[in-house]
């Protein structure tokens, strides 16, 4: 006990004066939080402060961001060529920089750090570990991390985790990712082991072989992408697997749109709660956001500052408009491939002023994530149309689409939708019609082939991985 | 530690410590067990006691006395005033509110640094001024031994405690009679670590520290094992922290009329407590959490399923 507050003052020091944390001492804390769940059964008063930070004023929290931005800015003015460079022209004194002042500093896009990664690595720091956005929307960048980013990380991580009673001993954690997301798969298995949990990384493979993992391997905690998650609800039900045959307590997802029938739907088939959608993005870890149940995305104030960004004018979003999440992780959190003012595309609501009433108020947020910023349609009479409305839509058909596969675009003035014949299978496309309509979306819709399905919209479970079982690995054998 | 100040027959000196000692014990053993078993204490967020603690417990209290005694004694009355405020306020608060508990506080403390200048001079005045102290220091120890038994110590952890303050006591009361010059330097000054009282010429008084173990013991022993395991403390408390240190002296006649006593209690009440632990250790098993003890009681933790994850499948590759 007496070490254990010891730890726990190293750590706030070390928030609190912007220097490298000790992954050890975090990792340490994780095993205290293990010792003291084994001996209460529960954390003790205050232990959302531990990890959500004294963050309810926000004179406090303003002030937390103004001395974050200029520790990180100061640092990468010194450290990182772009930003050097970027600072300068913008004629930016990154020591008086500070939440309002920021906006002089233009966003950093995907763009930037595709043409030039290696302006972006710090000159402190060596690089360790690479790993490469999965290029869903485009040509994918590449991020490096140092050695001690992948170690504080998912001691962070498991800290929050075991804090929050979303992983322990006893849990088996089954990861439905792609093999090759390098920062996931690293942090996933690394926060299992300190939280004492069993991790199995098992990639996109076939669901029935997922399956068996959930079933028979009794995994608690499922990580996949929503498109992912919809192949397996799928292929449970053809499977007549319901939720008496799993052990789940727990299912994450993230990197895609859920919609709420997919969730509904998982959650009854597999015997879970609910569906733990947090937001993530590989080249802004360590910021993440939470959903909380009134379906907001709360968004993490300790480790940087979320800003929600007009789309048009590139100032904040005013309330009930649409804006793009542009980040910025703090140092020491973020270390050697920092971002300032990353523009991630992807695009959220601003609530109304004062809306919050939901057991994460005391976190700012902004409604779910709804899509990404090139994907928005916009209808001649300003109306725009975003992704999820149409994922919602469409996974909401009595056919059960999932995961969606479509095709969105305004032809004279009016959303052309193409989906393949088993989306609106045994429904009709005139009644299908009135199922958009209802759904608040006018559309036009063409039916193509069951075999264009895939080429309509591409998701993460597309990057299947083979094994010597299926079928694919035995072409050309 | 147990100290009787003055000679007189031993017997009847025996006796009366006797008698203290199981007034005072009783008393804190029975205040702490109640406490336990009504007040929940507030905890951190995180952390809960363990043997390293055991260890800088040792370590802080081997280190305390030559603290107390190169100070001066209105800085030791300082230090004393800081801790007895600290656990006063840490055990009662949940009772009384804040304002309550600094009043009570400052009542307590009032009164006994009043009674310490002003009524020494009788028997009475000694008795209310023993009074007064009883009540500092029973309540005290209480709600001391709730803050660790309720942080997560164990019984494992008290019995190794009990042995490292025998050897302590051995130390510093027989080879290196630190403690004696102490008690004797301070006796008489406000907020004195002992509880007692005086008849006739003489006074009876048992330690703060002995208090704490034996209240810890007994209700770490129910905490683990429930009632049954409680009893079985009880009567090596009585037997070992009450007769036989009220008794070695009359038994063995080893002290020295000239001088203040100081029988080194834990030095025998340490390796019986030790011994009874590994007893009950192989007679009841594994000690109950405090998640576990609180479900056995209808409380609000549920206790932590530690279920062990089953070996992971190969993926079929």
């Amino acid at each position: 006990m007496f070490e254990t507050g010891v730890r726990q003052f190293r750590l706030a020091l070390g928030m609190t004066q912007g220097r490298r944390l000790n992954p050890g001492n975090v990792a340490r804390l994780v095993d205290d939080v293990l010792a003291t769940l084994a001996e209460f059964g529960e954390p003790g008063t205050d232990a959302t402060e531990l990890i959500d930070g004294p963050m309810a004023d926000p004179a406090a929290r303003h002030e937390v961001a103004n001395r974050s931005l200029r520790r990180t800015a100061r640092r990468l003015a010194a450290q990182s060529p772009f930003y050097a460079r970027r600072f300068t022209s913008a004629n930016i004194d990154p020591a008086k920089i500070d939440v309002a002042g920021i906006r002089a500093i233009p966003v950093t896009v995907k763009a930037d750090l595709m043409e030039r990664p290696g302006d972006f690595r710090c000159t402190d720091v060596p690089a360790y570990l690479a790993t490469r956005t999965t290029g869903t929307t485009g040509r994918p960048a590449e991020v490096w991390l140092s050695r001690y980013e992948v170690e504080l990380w998912p001691a962070l991580g498991a800290l929050a985790s075991v804090l929050r009673g979303e992983m322990g001993p006893g849990d088996l954690m089954q990861v439905n990712l792609s093999s090759r997301g390098a920062v996931a798969m690293q942090l996933s298995a690394t926060s299992c082991r300190l939280a004492g949990a069993g991790y199995r990384p098992l990639g996109i493979v076939p669901p029935e072989v997922a399956l068996d993992g959930l079933a028979e391997g009794g995994a608690t905690i499922l990580l996949t992408v929503p498109s992912y998650l919809g192949e397996l609800v799928v292929a449970a039900r053809r499977a007549g697997l319901g939720a008496n045959d799993f052990r789940l307590r727990r299912l994450v997802v993230g990197g895609e749109v859920l919609s709420a029938s997919l969730a509904q739907a998982a959650t009854r088939t597999f015997g879970v709660q609910h569906v733990d959608d947090p937001y993530s993005m590989t080249e802004v870890v360590p910021v993440t956001g939470r959903a909380c149940s009134q379906a907001h995305q709360h968004h993490d104030l300790n480790v940087g500052l979320t800003e929600l960004i007009d789309l048009d004018t590139g100032e904040p979003a005013a309330p009930g408009a649409l804006g793009t999440l542009v980040i910025t992780p703090y140092f020491p959190y973020r270390d050697c491939t920092p971002v300032f003012r990353y523009d991630t595309r992807d695009v959220a609501r601003c609530l109304p002023d004062g809306s919050l009433r939901c057991e994460l108020a005391g976190i700012p947020a902004t409604s779910q994530i709804l899509g990404k910023a090139d994907q928005l349609l916009y209808l001649p009479g300003g109306e725009v149309v975003t992704p999820r409305q149409l994922i919602e839509a469409i996974e909401s058909l009595p056919a059960e689409p999932w995961p969606a596969r479509y095709r969105a675009a305004i032809c004279d003035g009016r959303i052309r939708l193409t989906l393949p014949a088993s989306a609106i299978a045994g429904y009709g496309e005139a009644e299908a019609g009135r199922h958009f309509a209802a759904a608040g979306l006018d559309v036009d819709l063409e039916i193509v082939g069951n075999d264009q399905a895939a080429s309509l919209r591409r998701t993460r479970s597309d990057m299947h991985e083979t094994t010597f079982g299926s079928q694919h690995a035995l072409v050309g054998a | 530690m147990s100290a009787s100040i003055f000679p007189i027959p031993m017997w009847e000196q025996s006796l009366t410590l006797f008698c203290v000692i199981l007034a005072g014990t009783t008393l804190v053993c029975a205040g702490a067990l109640a406490y336990f078993r009504r007040v929940r204490m507030e905890r951190p967020p995180v952390g809960t006691f363990n043997t390293r603690d055991v260890v800088i417990l040792l370590i802080f209290i081997g280190i305390l006395p030559f603290v107390y005694g190169w100070l001066p004694d209105p800085f030791v009355t300082c230090v004393l005033a800081v801790t007895f405020a600290s656990a006063l306020y840490i055990g009662y608060r949940p009772l009384l509110g804040s304002v309550g508990i600094w009043l009570a506080i400052g009542l307590l403390f009032g009164l006994n640094i009043w009674s310490s200048h002003y009524v020494m001079g009788t028997i009475p005045g000694w008795q209310l001024w023993y009074t007064e102290q009883s009540i500092v220091v029973g309540l005290s120890a209480i709600a001391v031994c709730n803050l660790y038994l309720q942080g997560g110590m164990k019984l494992r952890h008290v019995a190794w405690l009990s042995l490292g303050l025998a050897a302590y006591d051995i130390l510093f009361a027989s080879y290196y009679p630190l403690t004696g010059r102490l008690i004797a330097r301070y006796i008489t000054h406000p907020l004195t670590p002992v509880m007692g009282m005086r008849f006739g010429e003489v006074d009876y008084a048992v330690g703060l520290g002995d208090l704490l173990v034996y209240s810890l013991f007994f209700v770490a022993a129910y905490k683990a094992y429930g009632a049954r395991a409680a009893r079985i403390a009880a009567v090596v408390i009585v037997v070992m922290g009450g007769f036989a240190t009220a008794f070695i002296p009359f038994l063995f006649n080893f002290t020295n009329a000239n001088l203040d006593i100081l029988i080194p209690a834990q030095s025998l009440f340490g390796p019986v407590a030790f011994v009874t632990y590994l007893w009950m250790k192989r007679h009841y098993g594994r000690e109950r959490t405090m998640a576990e003890y609180l479900a056995s009681q209808g409380g609000t933790a549920a206790a932590p399923q530690v279920e062990q994850a089953p070996a992971p499948q190969p993926a079929s590759i």
